[in-house]
């Protein structure tokens, strides 16, 4: 399923944007060498501002639902290049140094390219080796990052202990991001979150603020 | 009257000094890479820096209501230190890449020494090869003769002059910029470079084509509202109000737009967006549809 990124990306780019994937598809050359982290990241720096207004088709967006992208609709090119890149790159990669190879890319990367990484997890190889960055990830004060993990994106409830997962979602609520969002919330509704949650509100209305509808929504969510 | 302040290390800077910015009618701005005070001792220092350029700064700047954006470049003081010089250019390809780079910059001589004129060279070469514009930094020192030189690099580089802006200028240099075919910018300072009502006769002398303003605020003494007191100090000489905002809107607009990359479309709080306008002749767009939102 996961070849469907690099099979939408190759189909729909033309022109300059073509030349320039064909430049900097890893292991291009034919030496299928595995890319330094410079050229790689280069490249995924370079896929929003020449793949991004490349519109995505239809089909591309069933193709991506169906693969288990959680809002193909949301994604543009940039995204699905992105996507490609990776799980390109971590093929001419050994298995020890994809964690560590992935997670460079993550910190050295801008808002959107860091949203692109964690919006790739699911799909990459062995995907609990990403779970430290994942985790960590949750820890961003800028909201588009924060949502590119705990939004529309189903790592956190696959793969995300207790102890991490309640945390973001009590931080949805802090932020307003609205826990519908978040994917198979009900499966991850315990009676730990929900004394969190319950907890949180009663500090809330202790200090006479509001409280958000968000927490009546989880009280009343029923385990899997 | 919408400002655009082209050149503000906003990295040194306060929120206050953003809300303070914002109030006076700065709409946009560009930080250019550059040092930061002291000498960084590795490359990773860099490395941050950028990524705080292209991320952090940028987030910030828009919670005021500010559009963000940054040159990127090995600043012409470190690049006489070995232990960073060489990898920063290393890096240089990443960040040139990126959304939010507009530039080339801020490069030029500081001491004018044989390794700066060695990067400046190289630089020049990387702004031809990602068709971004140049931020060029002259020097305090020396700074007549290290402009002519600039100017000699710049035409020896091969890029068209219109592509390249010659910063901190002054009575002494600017006609010489201004005949290379390059853009004058200049930094209106407390003290030093140039100030407000010095700014406003050069205007009245010269004109407004090719000429920006820009406050270069940084860690130390300077003021983030040089742009719009200036902007005071050329109404009260009488400048007329289209010539004005030339000045401090149009013209950077213009330069830095062809990058391609100045999307000054985002929401909220912002100026009314209409990319079909032309300035002497160039469009911000590089073949993209012109979005022109409807006047109030």
């Amino acid at each position: 399923m996961t070849e469907c990124f690099a099979e939408i990306l190759w189909a729909r780019v033309d022109g300059p944007a073509k030349k320039w994937l064909e430049r900097v598809w890893p292991g291009a050359g034919g030496r299928d060498a595995a890319p330094s982290s410079v050229q790689f990241r280069a490249a995924f720096a370079g896929c929003a501002r020449r793949l991004r207004d490349l519109p995505l088709q239809a089909g591309d967006v069933r193709m991506l639902s169906d693969a288990g992208v959680i809002v193909g609709a949301d994604w543009q090119l940039d995204n699905v290049a992105r996507t490609a890149l990776l799980l390109r790159a971590l093929s001419l990669l050994p298995g020890e140094e994809q964690a560590a190879f992935v997670r460079q890319v993550y910190l050295r990367g801008d808002f959107r390219e860091q949203a692109a990484v964690l919006q790739s997890l699911s799909f990459l190889p062995r995907p609990e080796q990403f779970l430290e960055l994942a985790i960590d990830a949750c820890r961003t004060n800028v909201l588009d990052v924060f949502e590119a993990i705990a939004c529309e994106n189903a790592y956190p409830a696959a793969m995300f202990p207790e102890a991490a997962f309640n945390p973001m979602v009590l931080k949805a609520i802090f932020l307003a991001v609205l826990v519908g969002r978040i994917t198979d919330l009900g499966n991850r509704a315990t009676p730990e979150l929900k004394r969190m949650v319950v907890a949180f509100a009663s500090e809330r209305r202790a200090a006479g603020r509001a409280v958000p509808d968000d927490v009546d929504l989880i009280v009343n969510l029923d385990a899997a | 009257m919408k400002m655009f302040d082209h050149h503000i290390h906003m990295t040194s800077r306060t929120t206050d000094d953003y809300q303070a910015m914002a109030d006076a009618g700065i709409v946009a701005i560009i930080e250019p890479a550059f040092w930061v005070g002291q000498p960084r001792t590795h490359v990773g220092a860099f490395e941050d820096y950028f990524l705080s350029l292209v991320g952090w700064e940028r987030f910030r700047s828009k919670q005021f209501g500010i559009h963000h954006f940054c040159t990127i470049g090995l600043n012409p003081k470190e690049a006489n230190n070995p232990d960073v010089a060489d990898g920063v250019m290393e890096l240089l390809p990443i960040y040139l890449e990126k959304e939010s780079c507009v530039g080339v910059g801020e490069i030029g001589f500081d001491d004018q020494t044989a390794v700066e004129t060695k990067h400046f060279e190289a630089q020049m070469q990387l702004a031809i090869d990602y068709e971004l514009p140049v931020l060029i930094h002259t020097p305090h020192r020396d700074k007549k003769a290290g402009t002519e030189r600039t100017i000699d690099l710049v035409k020896a580089s091969g890029i068209d002059p219109g592509r390249v802006l010659i910063d901190h200028n002054n009575e002494e240099t600017l006609a010489a910029t201004l005949d290379s075919g390059c853009w004058a910018g200049h930094s209106i300072y407390p003290n030093t470079k140039m100030d407000e009502g010095r700014m406003a006769t050069l205007v009245q002398q010269y004109g407004t084509e090719r000429i920006t303003i820009n406050s270069a605020a940084d860690w130390g003494v300077s003021d983030p509202l040089k742009v719009p007191k200036t902007v005071a100090a050329m109404r009260e000489a009488g400048i007329a109000e289209s010539d004005i905002e030339t000045v401090v809107w149009h013209n950077p607009i213009a330069f830095f737009g062809q990058s391609g990359r100045l999307d000054l479309g985002a929401d909220g709080g912002r100026p009314r967006v209409d990319q079909s306008e032309l300035w002497e002749g160039n469009s911000v767009l590089r073949g993209q549809e012109a979005v022109v939102e409807p006047a109030e």
